[in-house]
């Protein structure tokens, strides 16, 4: 993921102040052109001495459900580095959407063992909202409405809540307006999407492209698609991941969440991880896929 | 027969009174049919309180009173005869105490006070056209009635000209029986505010019903000044009107007052009225309203509520159906953020068939001597057959020891149709509050923003934009007082 689709134009968007964020603006077509970030230019991927920069490192880590005590993860390790893209698949049950939840730091999960590394930070240490400011992003596997709330006032909050961390004054409903109405366009959805409340009524493929928006509206370094295909049918799948594909940048990385092979044609990974029984039992490149489709996970497992 | 000669009889229970050394004063009420035995019933604390608006009425108006208003009179000081104060063991009062009422010492708001402020000038935005009824007495130089459609009335019942206009309401008035506190009204409206509707009439813009209290007592003053307000709104066969009724006092200053208020809304066949009402009322004062309707066949009435004001505030809703295919909507949000209880006792009675009725109603309790009441009765009567009823009621409770007390209750006898009920008290949904905290925005900014969209569920029920957002900013405030006022939307 090193190698990265050449036709870069350093285009300065007048609608963003500067942001640490590496996720790029690409609000007319998918072709990646870089936002020129403050602090290191698009192209050298701040790989100075030729090794991948870490970005994440879950070294075995250990979780078991609040309520029950009962664990789900059983010694998780994973490095992903940025520019990467991972897949982790495995049957159901074996603990992805929880590695995923843990991460974010969802309150139904209670951490027994191990850490988390993110960009040199304890992870383990930061509140859900210290880690989304960060620049971890999860896309929720079924996002919850929130009548009463509207998408552009939830969007406006999560952008000023940034823009406060980073200390830029913050938009206020019409200069908001402004900056959002062109992202629309990347998740293929119309501007009345905007006024309508948070998820209310929305389809399986609106909730997912939801998603995918605010993704592209906040910006992250590492974003966990959780089960991003889920109930969504080709077309829509395909819109979602050319959004994802647009925003990928040398300096960030994403971590999908999938059952299926179908996501990964579309968004290609560097590694594909397969999890088992709350671990991760093998690590290997797109080559694993072909053979999950030819034999299943039997193939794969204990291996 | 008034009130102070029966007073006068009430250590001795036996004698009936007679009349014959008091020339009989025309203002007063006239004799009774029942017998005077039923004096041994009479509550006295009722009947003080009635002697005391009787006179305060007598003594303020000069000229005698237009039939309508004479044949409320009468009703109501007749019922008063048997009604005693409501006590915990009432049902309809089992949740409710009245005792700050009850044990204060009750004073009827003198006109003459409230003329010399004519002069306040502007109080608060308004709509047109509008009526200020301050202290229970309507005031024309504040008031402004632009271009109304002809034959539409809006005015007190005592400068009503037309004859017609003038049977109808008599018909209408106090057709129904409410409890003590209607009764009450009853007695010491100074006067009745009639808005009628001709056949066929459309009035486009909303009828703006501002209530001021000016007069108000301290905290620690024992007396409590009462005031009586009372509209009757008559729409004939096909009419339509809005009306935004709007009740405001005490000027930041927790005054205690009490208004006594009641409304009847009366609907011809298809006759349309939307009904949005404002409760703001100062934090000492007590605050009881009725509001009765009577729906002919194919009428749609629409009531919008938010009640955020009072100490004791009770909200008394009574739609009786008296034809088939009625719509009926009752969206109502109740808010308590100090030692507020807030109070919705409403009814729903249907005879008719096919009748479709949608009651939501929400309450915010965020303060841990805050109360909220709900009692929630739908009677779907034998020949109220495909009847369509719902009704869900759903309460947040903010603090520890917050209550709530909710008493849905739908009896139904018809046997083909379709009803249903919810209730749900919770806190936030942590799922909710987590989505916010996921996308950066920290979990005090995510609890006030989820608190204020639940109110916002019946705050975009009103069909006129200038009160929506002003209710919208109201709520604001109080749930967030740290919050500067937000001019754009």
């Amino acid at each position: 993921m090193a190698l990265f689709t050449p036709s870069f134009s350093f285009k300065i968007s007048a609608s963003s102040s500067p942001r640490r964020c590496r996720f790029v603006n690409s609000p007319r077509s998918f072709t990646p052109r870089a936002a020129v970030a403050v602090e290191t230019p698009s192209f050298s991927s701040a790989d100075r001495d030729g090794a991948p920069k870490l970005l994440l490192e879950v070294k075995d880590l250990s979780a078991v459900i609040v309520e029950s005590k009962q664990p789900i993860l059983k010694g998780v390790n994973l490095t992903v580095n940025e520019g990467e893209v991972h897949a982790v698949m495995g049957k159901n049950g074996s603990g992805k959407s929880t590695f995923a939840k843990v991460l974010v730091g969802h309150p139904d999960y209670e951490i027994t063992g191990g850490s988390i590394t993110y960009k040199g930070q304890d992870l383990l240490e930061m509140e859900p909202e210290e880690r989304a400011l960060a620049g971890l992003f999860m896309s929720f596997q079924s996002p919850v409405e929130i009548p009463g709330v509207s998408n552009i006032d939830f969007l406006n909050m999560a952008y000023n809540a940034r823009r406060r961390k980073l200390g830029l004054p913050e938009l206020g409903p019409i200069e908001f307006y402004g900056y959002v109405a062109p992202k629309l366009e990347i998740v293929n959805m119309k501007i009345d999407f905007l006024n309508r409340n948070v998820n209310e009524g929305f389809s399986g493929g609106e909730r997912k492209r939801n998603e995918i928006l605010q993704l592209a509206v906040l910006g992250a370094e590492l974003a966990i698609l959780d089960e991003i295909d889920s109930g969504l049918d080709v077309d829509a799948l395909r819109d979602v991941a050319k959004a994802v594909n647009g925003l990928l940048t040398p300096n960030n990385s994403v971590l999908m969440i999938t059952h299926y092979l179908r996501l990964l044609e579309f968004i290609k990974p560097t590694y594909i991880h397969i999890m088992e029984n709350g671990r991760i039992v093998k690590t290997g490149d797109i080559s694993i896929a072909e053979i999950l489709e030819r034999e299943g996970y039997k193939a794969i497992s204990g291996t | 027969m008034s009130f102070s000669t029966l007073n006068s009889y009430l250590p001795k229970l036996c004698t009936p009174p007679r009349s014959r050394n008091r020339p009989p004063r025309t203002a007063r009420t006239k004799v009774f049919a029942q017998p005077p035995i039923l004096a041994i019933l009479s509550d006295p604390h009722v009947l003080r309180l009635a002697e005391t608006l009787e006179d305060s009425i007598a003594s303020t108006s000069s000229a005698s009173p237009p039939p309508p208003l004479q044949k409320l009179r009468d009703i109501s000081s007749q019922s008063l005869l048997s009604t005693p104060w409501p006590s915990r063991k009432d049902e309809p009062f089992r949740f409710t105490d009245t005792s700050f009422i009850k044990n204060s010492d009750v004073q009827p708001v003198n006109p003459l006070s409230t003329q010399s402020l004519s002069s306040l000038g502007v109080l608060g935005d308004a709509l047109l056209p509008n009526l200020a009824i301050i202290d229970g007495y309507l005031l024309d130089s504040l008031s402004e009635l632009s271009e109304l459609p002809d034959g539409v009335f809006v005015g007190a019942v005592s400068r009503l000209n037309s004859e017609d206009i003038m049977e109808r309401v008599s018909k209408y008035v106090s057709s129904f029986q409410g409890d003590l506190f209607w009764s009450l009204n009853g007695v010491g409206a100074p006067d009745v505010i009639v808005v009628y509707v001709p056949e066929g009439c459309k009035v486009e813009s909303p009828l703006h019903l501002r209530f001021f209290s000016l007069n108000g007592s301290d905290k620690d003053s024992k007396t409590l000044p009462i005031s009586n307000p009372r509209v009757l709104v008559l729409v004939e066969k096909g009419g339509e009107i809005g009306i935004v009724e709007e009740y405001t006092g005490g000027d930041g200053n927790d005054a205690c007052y009490w208004t006594n208020s009641v409304m009847e809304i009366v609907l011809g066949d298809g006759a349309k009225v939307s009904h949005s009402y404002i409760q703001k009322q100062s934090f000492g004062a007590a605050h009881v309203k009725w509001t009765s309707v009577r729906q002919e066949s194919t009428s749609i009435y629409e009531l919008t509520e938010v009640s955020t004001g009072g100490k004791l505030s009770r909200h008394n809703v009574h739609v009786q159906q008296v034809g088939s295919d009625t719509v009926t909507e009752l969206s109502t949000f109740h808010l308590a953020i100090g030692d507020q209880l807030q109070d919705l006792h409403s009814k729903l009675v249907l005879d008719h068939p096919r009748g479709v009725s949608r009651q939501l109603h929400k309450c915010i309790v965020a303060h841990s001597l805050g109360q909220a009441v709900f009692d929630g009765n739908v009677q779907v009567n034998r020949d109220a057959q495909q009847t369509d009823a719902g009704q869900l009621t759903r309460s947040l409770l903010l603090e520890p020891r917050a209550t709530v007390n909710v008493k849905p209750n739908l009896q139904i006898i018809a046997d083909d149709v379709k009803c249903s009920h919810g209730a749900a008290i919770s806190d936030l949904e942590e799922n909710q509050l987590f989505y916010f905290r996921a996308r950066g925005i920290d979990a005090e900014a995510a609890r006030k923003a989820l608190i204020f969209s639940f109110a916002a569920e019946v705050v975009e029920r009103f069909p006129n934009s200038a009160v929506r957002k002003s209710v919208a900013s109201l709520i604001r405030r109080l749930l967030d007082p740290s919050l500067p006022s937000r001019e754009e939307e």
